[in-house]
């Protein structure tokens, strides 16, 4: 393991947007056992663009990290915009995310697709 | 500088500043080759010197001192004896490749030489431990066979302080003819470590574990003539052990043996309180907290406690914001995200193994230390839960 940035240590000892959203427009669950990892994304989408995302979390520093960076990144975002949102760009925006924690991370993305998917399914 | 409280002294300890004083001359002005003796005063300074630290060792595990082999610590080691005796064994008495057998939750010194042994056509067996972390003699045995020829179980785990019953584990393994080994690293100068009591063949000592130098360790080896050498060079330590003597490291080796055994007993009782108190602030103020391993058969110094809902990286590296310097595994897979193998081997799931941390004491904690540790721990417990 490298070390993490300053940057990512920050980030995880005051984490932005914890919490849940009632009537949210889409929900991204993930449960991985095996990574002892419990994550739920929840997001409102208006008019097509983000306007909030919430987190709740039990898992790794990386991986809280990167859904507070992410939780304020993707404000305003179209949700395609939101989804190519990818580790190496997190990474940037931790100045710096060790590249063995990225898989971990990368839970932080699949819980965001997974609540996109939530909404364009209910949206339909 | 703001608060530090280390508590991960089964990693590593500091350096005694009075084994820094015994080490310092030899460095820079008898820096000569001990091996240099019967021609040189300086020589036989050295010479002189590494023996009284060979003493010291001797005394600290009541050995003689021809039987105490200075390595480069508890690796080395842990390689020399199971790689040399099953090579010697099996090729001067079995004449085919002889079986090894040790316990899944060995440090990896061993577990990754036993690998190594298997990969070059040697049989292991790796005994299972169960949920108190302790050996079952009778696994030992039943592990057995007509080959076997080596039985290596660690004193004391290294992640979760179990003290393993190694002079029975010794009975069974001479009564099929077996040597006995055992991983001394985190017990030696913390609990007693007697190789006459304990009936073992071989032991592996490290000196930074009780607060002498690192890259300087010793093999007890009871009798030379049981193993083939590991490092082959110059006439070194009867020829077992070749490599320029490590001078002031052996020399810092001898004096932390020496300080070792004169403050084992204080240490011990005071680590135990210090610990038990620790172990019962954290349990009084955080719920669905538990203790890895037996609590009993402990070393005074370890406590491996197992937090729900918490994952082990996020809560040290908070932890370590607030200046307490803890460890997940052994410091020897901190750099790995697999959940410990210790853990997971006596019956843990990943998820119990990712939600407990390891806090070991030593020479230098304090009762503040203690304090501290138990008044901030709840609290981060509380901020890492409040994501959940």
């Amino acid at each position: 393991m490298d070390k993490y940035s300053r940057a990512t240590i920050r980030e995880f000892m005051s984490p932005s947007n914890i919490g849940s959203i009632e009537n949210a427009s889409g929900v991204g669950h993930i449960t991985d056992n095996a990574d002892a990892v419990e994550l739920t994304v929840f997001i409102t989408v208006k008019d097509g663009r983000i306007t909030d995302m919430k987190y709740r979390i039990a898992g790794c520093t990386a991986l809280i990290a990167t859904l507070s960076v992410l939780s304020r990144e993707v404000l305003g975002k179209t949700v395609e915009d939101a989804l190519a949102i990818d580790m190496a760009y997190v990474s940037g925006l931790l100045d710096g995310l060790p590249e063995s924690k990225w898989r971990c991370a990368g839970y932080a993305l699949q819980a965001l697709q997974t609540a996109v998917s939530d909404y364009r399914g209910r949206a339909q | 500088m703001n608060k530090i409280a280390y508590l991960d002294n089964a990693a590593t300890t500091p350096v005694d500043p009075a084994v820094l004083e015994e080490m310092r001359p030899y460095f820079s002005e008898q820096f000569a080759n001990p091996m240099t003796y019967a021609h040189s005063s300086l020589g036989d300074t050295a010479h002189t010197a590494v023996e009284e630290a060979r003493t010291r060792v001797a005394s600290l595990i009541n050995a003689r001192p021809e039987q105490v082999v200075f390595t480069s610590g508890g690796t080395e080691s842990d390689n020399w004896v199971l790689k040399g005796v099953l090579e010697r064994a099996s090729r001067e008495r079995l004449h085919k490749p002889g079986h090894l057998v040790t316990a899944e939750f060995e440090h990896h010194a061993i577990l990754h030489s036993a690998l190594a042994l298997e990969r070059q056509g040697y049989e292991v067996t790796f005994v299972k431990v169960g949920r108190s972390g302790i050996v079952d003699p009778d696994d030992v045995r039943r592990a057995m066979r007509p080959t076997t020829v080596l039985v290596s179980i660690m004193h004391a785990n290294n992640e979760i302080g179990t003290i393993q019953p190694i002079a029975q584990i010794a009975r069974v393994a001479h009564e099929r003819g077996a040597l006995m080994h055992a991983d001394a690293v985190q017990t030696t100068a913390h609990i007693p470590v007697d190789v006459e009591a304990m009936g073992v063949d071989f032991l592996s000592i490290s000196a930074h574990k009780f607060n002498g130098p690192k890259g300087v360790g010793a093999a007890f080896v009871r009798s030379h003539d049981s193993i083939y050498p590991f490092i082959d060079g110059g006439g070194q330590e009867w020829g077992l052990r070749g490599s320029t003597h490590n001078v002031p490291g052996i020399v810092g080796m001898g004096k932390a043996a020496q300080l070792g055994k004169e403050r084992l007993t204080s240490e011990m009782r005071r680590l135990t309180a210090l610990r038990n108190a620790l172990f019962e602030k954290l349990a009084s103020r955080i719920d669905r907290l538990a203790m890895n391993g037996d609590a009993q058969q402990r070393l005074p110094q370890n406590l491996n406690i197992r937090i729900d809902g918490i994952d082990n990286e996020a809560l040290l590296l908070a932890m370590n914001e607030a200046g307490i310097i803890a460890a997940g595994g052994s410091a020897c897979t901190a750099q790995e995200t697999v959940p410990s193998h210790v853990l997971t081997s006596i019956g843990c799931d990943v998820k119990e193994a990712k939600a407990s941390i390891r806090l070991s004491l030593g020479l230098a904690t304090t009762s503040d230390d203690i304090d501290y540790a138990a008044d901030v721990i709840p609290g981060l417990v509380r901020f890492l839960r409040s994501m959940t």
